[in-house]
């Protein structure tokens, strides 16, 4: 939060620009073809399925390269230059690390002890923590496979910090029933934007906690209120000291006993219940709006030296999106229910001893792996070409850049950072795009 | 093509764009500036097309870190440069060669992998089970106790999940004690087993590692005479000295290592490797049964009880649709295991039940009264 009180460039020549002057203010733009984007998508998953995976890191590098390659920056095209050799050297690495981490965690949670008991606890709490750390790495990796005109992008601080950070803040958020959620993003943000740097230009990040809090508590209010309320009105109202003498009282049947504690344990089900339900809803109903003030927010604070961010993104533009997803959803759920009872028909029809031998008994197993991995990998494919390559337009093309020049005269820092926090996230199952 | 073409260049050193002339030379590629200075000179065979938007041939140098970039927008110039430098991939046939080759050793390796998952891991698993010592199989099955309790224990508020331990069990828990002697004695094992009833509606048994064996209640309900319940027992026994539950546990742990550990999680992975692992459990477990069941005849001629009354329970339950058989239907083609028991009793004579009637009587009420 230093370097940033930058509504005006402060070198505006007072002759005006030449003809060959680059303006100062403009939008990014994207030129994938969506189509292609698809192409590219139903190709890699096939091959995802022949080679159970394995070949994830050359689909996810393909797309990096479409999504990079494709953005333009005043005038100029960004660059991806990682590669799926580097991604799978990273999992090998994260591999290294977390086998043994792995193992550890088996054989303490075969201690019939107290180490047994406690050893999933504290293997979730581990595995959160090398989770934040492994975003903030594999971040870095990321920042610097980005060039721009010849600049690599590059991260500085301290993943550890990142991920202690991070840890606090979600128990924070959580202790809060998520009102501490905008501050803990800022901090975040802050901090990971005040250690990104282009070249000799150090980022920033301008958003406040505040600020985001006062454009989400609406939503909060409608989605986590009624919640947290029809909660504590469900605790307040059971007569908790029948409802113990049920639950340990002698006799033949729990649930006659449970219905005699009597009205208020119904209604306090009842309005826990119906809380809960619009709580879901609204939820699903208003995600769009969420993703869209979030967006907005987060793209409006990005600095980069004296270059700054103004997101104009629709609310309805991302309703939009969504809507689109759903639709291609449905049409991709009914096709792969067509396919699905054809081929149920077909097995049906060519042994009539369905799930009575044991090799059908394994061939029905077989089909219904393939059927899973068939429409998760469909839903995948239709997800991304609906809603992460819109997400990325979206992002570039609504975004207003002031201050273009100072990304003119910037000189060249930074190393390639290792891919190890990429791994390492693929492994945890943490990774980004 | 010695003549000169309009490009893009950026020396890596600082984001100046600078508009800049092409010269293609015989043996480099050569950067000259507008005004006429030659910025740089680049080798063809150190050239390397780098990804970038359809219209603009980005071009690096290959191997360096420099991160330099000449950006040719003339499709006629990208195709007289690919021409002449070997390294330079502008079709990407270069790329697709390799990726065939990565297609083809993933499908390579899955094949191997799927075949270790099928005869590997299991035969590893039958020669290490023998050589965990007792100890650490009791070990195991008393960290697998908790989820077995969590799992079928809980139905009936107040009561311990071991019948036979309340006052009025006693006498049920003193037969159990009979029979499990006796059957105890004839498999004469070297280890303690551990049997017990459990408070659960369901119609099943089931062996833990280290000899720690649970009889549902629901199984002595269904049983008409001692003799199933034992056959049921020796069944149990016969897991027992085989070491199928330790010999699970690794096969379990083996799989999901090869499988969930080698190959990452691709989106939902973990449902299928759950899935895969129930399907090679499934082929394990008929012949486990089997060899199960063959001990279970065997024992119950030992301990001088029917052998066929394994059978009979089977063939009860089979022909039952009550819920909470469910589980003992998933193990697989119990008409052929009972004609298999039957075939391999053929030999017994008439026998005597393996407790008298006031014994069966008070083992049936060993979980309470009803």
């Amino acid at each position: 939060m230093t370097t940033m009180d930058v509504a005006h460039p402060t070198s505006v020549p007072s002759v005006p620009a030449a003809a060959s002057e680059p303006p100062d203010v403009g939008v990014a733009r994207f030129h994938g073809s969506e189509r292609r984007f698809l192409g590219l998508l139903v190709r890699g998953s096939l091959l995802l399925a022949v080679t159970l995976g394995i070949y994830r890191f050359w689909l996810a590098t393909d797309v990096r390269r479409f999504l990079w390659g494709n953005t333009e920056i005043a005038g100029d095209y960004l660059e991806y230059s990682g590669t799926a050799r580097e991604l799978l050297l990273g999992f090998l690495m994260a591999l290294a690390l977390l086998v043994p981490v792995y193992a550890l965690f088996f054989l303490a949670a075969l201690d019939a002890g107290l180490v047994g008991t406690l050893s999933g606890v504290l293997a979730f709490l581990v595995l959160a923590l090398l989770g934040q750390f492994a975003v903030y790495r594999a971040r870095r990796y990321r920042l610097t496979r980005t060039i721009f005109r010849g600049v690599r992008l590059y991260q500085t601080g301290s993943a550890w910090r990142y991920a202690f950070t991070s840890a606090l803040w979600w128990v924070l958020t959580i202790v809060t029933a998520g009102l501490a959620l905008p501050w803990g993003t800022a901090v975040l943000e802050r901090y990971k934007l005040r250690h990104t740097h282009y070249g000799t230009l150090q980022g920033s990040f301008a958003g406040t906690g505040t600020g985001l809090f006062l454009r989400g508590i609406a939503l909060w209010l409608i989605v986590v209120g009624p919640l947290l309320a029809g909660a504590l009105f469900a605790l307040g109202a059971i007569n908790w000291g029948a409802l113990a003498a049920a639950l340990t009282g002698s006799g033949d049947d729990l649930t006659k006993r449970l219905a005699d504690v009597g009205f208020e344990l119904a209604a306090a089900a009842v309005i826990a219940s119906s809380a809960l339900g619009w709580s879901v809803l609204a939820a699903a109903l208003l995600y769009p709006v969420y993703r869209a003030i979030v967006l907005r927010w987060w793209i409006s604070g990005l600095r980069l030296g004296a270059a700054t961010a103004t997101s104009r993104l629709g609310t309805g533009e991302v309703y939009r999106v969504y809507l689109r997803f759903i639709g291609y959803s449905i049409l991709f759920g009914t096709l792969a229910v067509m396919l699905i009872g054809v081929a149920l028909a077909a097995f049906g029809g060519l042994t009539p001893s369905f799930g009575k031998s044991a090799t059908s008994e394994i061939a029905a197993a077989v089909l219904f792996i393939a059927t899973y991995v068939f429409i998760m990998l469909g839903y995948s494919v239709v997800y991304q070409a609906t809603v992460t390559i819109r997400f990325w337009r979206l992002s570039f093309e609504t975004t207003e850049i002031k201050g273009l020049r100072t990304l003119d005269g910037v000189e060249a820092r930074g190393a390639a950072g290792s891919p190890f926090g990429e791994g390492l996230a693929d492994a945890l199952d943490v990774g980004g795009l | 093509m010695t003549s000169s073409a309009p490009a893009t260049y950026f020396d890596g050193k600082t984001s100046a764009r600078q508009a800049v002339a092409v010269e293609l030379d015989p043996a480099a590629l050569i950067i000259r500036a507008d005004d006429g200075p030659v910025l740089a000179r680049w080798p063809y065979q150190v050239l390397e097309h780098l990804p970038s938007h359809d219209g603009v041939f980005r071009l690096g140098l290959a191997g360096s870190g420099d991160l330099a970039r000449l950006e040719i927008r003339d499709p006629a110039v990208a195709a007289a440069i690919d021409e002449l430098s070997a390294l330079v991939d502008r079709t990407g046939g270069v790329e697709r060669r390799g990726r065939r080759k990565v297609v083809f050793w993933s499908i390579a390796a899955v094949i191997s992998l799927v075949l270790v998952g099928i005869f590997g891991v299991p035969a590893i698993a039958t020669r290490l089970a023998p050589l965990i010592p007792f100890a650490v199989e009791r070990k195991l099955g008393e960290a697998v106790d908790p989820q077995v309790r969590a799992m079928f224990g809980g139905r009936e508020a107040g009561k311990p999940f071991e019948c036979g331990t309340l006052e009025d069990e006693a006498s049920g828990r003193l037969a159990l004690e009979r029979l499990t002697a006796k059957l105890e004695a004839a498999a004469n094992l070297g280890i303690p087993l551990k049997i017990t009833v459990a408070r659960s509606p369901v119609v099943n048994a089931i062996a833990l590692p280290g000899g720690i064996i649970y009889i549902f209640r629901g199984l002595i309900a269904k049983s008409e005479n001692v003799d199933e319940v034992a056959g049921v027992l020796a069944h149990e026994i016969g897991h027992v000295a085989h070491r199928d539950a330790t010999r699970a546990a690794l096969q379990a742990a083996g799989l999901s290592f090869l499988f969930g550990m080698v190959l990452g999680d691709f989106v939902g992975g973990g449902a299928v490797v759950i899935a895969a692992r129930a399907i090679l459990q499934l082929s394990y477990s008929r012949d486990v049964e089997r060899a199960a069941d063959l001990y279970a005849v065997e024992l119950m001629a030992k301990a001088g009880g029917n052998p066929r009354a394994l059978g009979a329970v089977l063939g009860r339950i089979a022909g039952s649709n009550d819920p909470n058989l469910r589980i003992l239907l998933n193990h697989p083609v119990t008409g052929e295991r009972i004609a298999l028991i039957e075939q391999m009793s053929a030999a017994t004579a008439a026998t005597r039940p393996l407790l008298d009637a006031a014994d069966w009587a008070a083992l049936k009420r060993i979980c309470g009264g009803r």
